[in-house]
């Protein structure tokens, strides 16, 4: 999947520089510039996020889902998802074997949604590229849906 | 110095958890490792295709089909376009700047940056391995609906305008092409500054200021290079050259 991307970029990128060699190095270094003032925050970022997943056990992922309170496991595992970020491919199995032990599917949705729509740790980023207004109410809004989304599929999973 | 000040808190972090907590500071680092791979491979992609946007996609395609107007048949675009794209949410950013200068609505950014996030294709499958197709497929379409829902709300609260003032002065603060311009109306394309500073000028039907502009910050501390171009600027004939430069 990657590599094709890198493929198609790498031939995409030579046609424009053939065909439009000053446009395209000027939006180039245009691109760079931007992207480059992102990183610096985005690894500073990443490295919090390996060090809070590390605090961050399993065991405690499933505490919250499996609390016995509906509404406030709910809540919890939306919190939850917002403010972690685990890779998606991993989030799957680890919430398949909670719902295998029982927990209740509900957390589990609203914390498989926040973990990739909201954002607190990629927060920052997204405030210098778009602002603070724009920031706050994508991810206030992702929040609130994730919620609702988990209840009404609770309704017709039920 | 502000841009630094998250990595220097991080580094610290990092020493005292490595002197103190050796084994949660190599997990830590073995997690981080996971996510700064990702981040390699997918930001060139990125830079590519942001600056692929930039060239060769009219202004008008994107407000056409994308834009305020373009309504339910935008939205679909929107999550298409969000739903094949790959890697983590920090990667829509910089495609969705440049969307936006080129005319995208608010409604459809939040669209495209959520769907970037949720409705990815490869993990739909990975979701109905592990959870049951029944249970992904009505995630997915809750997902969708809830998405186009949260964009038609979102442009309710923020409006483009407040979008596009930053984005500017946030460019005022980074590019410093801002400091150099040519005034294309009163320019008369005599070719004295292409002449004088090949390496700074450029002519291709008209006057362009050449991407060396990225260094200029380190050029300007040469002292040699900011007197040939004061003496440049000067020698245009209809001082076309707009220079703001702040220099003892």
């Amino acid at each position: 999947m990657t590599m094709g991307l890198w493929g198609v970029s790498l031939i995409a990128i030579l046609f424009s520089l053939y065909k439009k060699p000053l446009e395209t190095k000027s939006a180039l270094g245009m691109a760079s510039k931007m992207i480059k003032n992102m990183l610096l925050q985005i690894v500073g970022i990443l490295f919090l996020i390996g060090f809070m997943l590390s605090m961050l056990p399993p065991e405690l992922i499933k505490g919250v889902l499996g609390s016995s309170n509906q509404l406030f496991s709910t809540v919890a595992g939306a919190l939850l998802g917002s403010i972690t970020i685990i890779p998606a491919f991993v989030a799957f199995p680890l919430v398949a074997s909670f719902l295998k032990l029982g927990a209740s599917v509900l957390p589990a949705i609203a914390f498989l949604t926040t973990l990739t729509m909201v954002g607190i740790a990629t927060f920052p980023i997204e405030k210098e590229a778009f602002g603070l207004k724009f920031t706050l109410v994508r991810n206030g809004l992702s929040f609130v849906f994730a919620i609702i989304i988990a209840f009404s599929m609770g309704v017709i999973l039920r | 110095m502000k841009k630094f000040r998250l990595l220097i808190f991080v580094a610290i972090l990092y020493v005292g958890l490595l002197v103190f907590f050796p084994a949660k500071g190599q997990e830590s680092l073995f997690n981080t490792w996971y996510y700064i791979k990702e981040m390699l491979e997918i930001m060139p992609v990125i830079l590519v295709l942001t600056a692929l946007i930039e060239v060769w996609v009219p202004k008008p395609f994107i407000e056409q089909h994308l834009g305020e107007t373009s309504g339910l048949k935008g939205n679909v675009m929107s999550i298409i376009l969000g739903s094949i794209s790959a890697g983590p949410i920090y990667a829509a950013f910089p495609i969705s700047l440049s969307l936006i200068k080129k005319g995208i609505s608010i409604e459809n950014i939040v669209i495209i940056i959520s769907a970037w996030a949720v409705v990815k294709i490869p993990m739909l499958a990975n979701e109905a391995k592990f959870l049951g197709l029944k249970f992904m497929s009505i995630r997915w379409v809750c997902t969708v609906i809830a998405i186009v829902i949260m964009g038609r709300i979102a442009k309710r609260f923020v409006s483009k305008n407040d979008v596009l003032e930053h984005i500017k002065s946030q460019e005022h603060e980074h590019l410093v092409s801002e400091k150099i311009q040519i005034n294309e109306k009163t320019c008369v394309k005599c070719m004295l500054c292409v002449k004088a500073m090949p390496e700074l000028f450029e002519y291709n039907g008209k006057m362009l200021i050449t991407p060396l502009l990225e260094e200029i910050d380190t050029k300007l501390i040469d002292a040699d290079f900011v007197q040939r171009l004061r003496d440049t600027v000067n020698r245009c004939p209809i001082k076309a050259i707009e220079m703001q430069l702040n220099l003892e």
